[in-house]
């Protein structure tokens, strides 16, 4: 993701930010840092507090929080940011995420509209069916991962081949090959 | 995808099944699940988190929702935002501009509390020497008034200041 070309100058020029300078607590280097970052938190604050339907000055809050948690303590957990293992916009995303979610938690509970909320989770299940169990191994971590996104949350295969980086036919032959496994398993079994 | 009538049946077949391990998912580092979203890891690596995202419905609406923020383009953000999260570094303990740096470097140089003390004791006597010395002493600003005040008037006169008041405390005395 950080490698690939980018829609975002804010987030092309975050790869140009001098780690150590700005672990350092270099005012400039915060300053440039501050300027490419602060639009990508923001998206991904007001992405992740969406369903709340928190105020504007809340958005600001939390995206605030997100600064706040980077220089806290000498700047502590901007050390553990490895440049080797990933793009410091997709670092800054998911540590961005989690800041908002935390700071919702100590604010109020969500309230999401039922239109939003997927049938699988509004459905009531009933505890005395026994449902038949997969057998470890049956099925790739990543056939789960594609069928759940399917059938659990009801999503586009667009979108599963968008965040797994392949395309949607290769999303639709591991999905398809699942299920021949899963036919062919429980059709067998006794 | 399949066609709509196997796709449903499809679906009521997953349903009715349950993964054989509902052991809760395991943590995933946020530099991990980074190397993930960027496809970084190892065949391995990556089998390890897709697990744990597959289990917990929040981690995979976590995972779509950070892939499409950092694929499409992102909003305008208020300049306040920017403004506060800069003026984060300028107040932060720890953080310091140049003039406090090098009293804070003088005083770190004293290994204890009284050796501190000591020095916070000497810098403010040099500069209330250098004072002193600068604004001429009270004895030559003293000597200025008395003799001014005998060659006008012929005698000592007693004004509301803080010269005068000295004045009056060493005239008994004759000085």
């Amino acid at each position: 993701m950080a490698d690939g070309p980018r829609k975002n100058a804010g987030v092309a020029e975050l790869n140009q930010i001098d780690l150590q300078a700005l672990a350092a607590g270099e005012k400039r280097t915060w300053d440039a840092f501050v300027i490419a970052a602060a639009p990508l938190i923001n998206a991904v604050v007001r992405r992740t507090l969406a369903s709340y339907r928190l105020s504007e000055e809340d958005v600001l809050d939390a995206s605030q929080d997100v600064f706040v948690r980077l220089c806290a303590r000498d700047f502590r957990l901007l050390k553990t940011y490895d440049p080797a293992r990933a793009g410091l916009s997709t670092w800054l995303a998911v540590v961005a995420r989690s800041a908002a979610i935390d700071h919702v938690r100590r604010r109020r509970q969500p309230s999401q509209s039922l239109d939003d909320v997927p049938e699988t989770v509004l459905a009531v299940e009933d505890r005395h069916v026994e449902k038949l169990k997969i057998p470890p191994g049956l099925l790739t971590d990543r056939q789960v991962l594609i069928l759940k996104y399917l059938y659990d949350d009801e999503r586009d295969v667009s979108e599963i081949a968008q965040l797994l980086k392949i395309d949607a036919q290769t999303v639709r032959s591991t999905h398809h090959k699942a299920l021949l496994r899963l036919r062919s398993h429980f059709k067998e079994a006794p | 995808m399949t066609a709509e009538g196997d796709s449903r049946s499809d679906r009521e077949m997953w349903r009715s099944l349950a993964l054989a391990s509902d052991a809760a998912p395991a943590s995933v580092p946020d530099m991990d699940f980074a190397a993930w979203l960027e496809g970084r890891l190892s065949e391995a690596e990556a089998a390890r988190v897709e697990a744990s995202i597959a289990i917990d419905p929040a981690f995979r609406r976590a995972a779509l929702e950070l892939a499409d923020v950092l694929g499409n383009e992102l909003p305008a953000i208020p300049d306040r935002m920017i403004v506060r999260a800069q003026a984060l570094v300028d107040f932060a303990p720890g953080r310091d501009n140049a003039a406090v740096g090098f009293w804070r470097r003088i005083l770190s140089m004293s290994a204890n509390l009284g050796l501190q003390r000591a020095v916070t004791a000497t810098v403010a006597l040099l500069i209330a020497g250098g004072g002193f010395v600068v604004g001429g002493g009270l004895g030559e600003s003293f000597g200025q008034r008395q003799s001014y005040s005998v060659t006008e008037s012929g005698f000592v006169s007693v004004s509301s200041d803080a010269s005068n008041e000295v004045s009056e405390f060493f005239a008994p005395d004759g000085i």
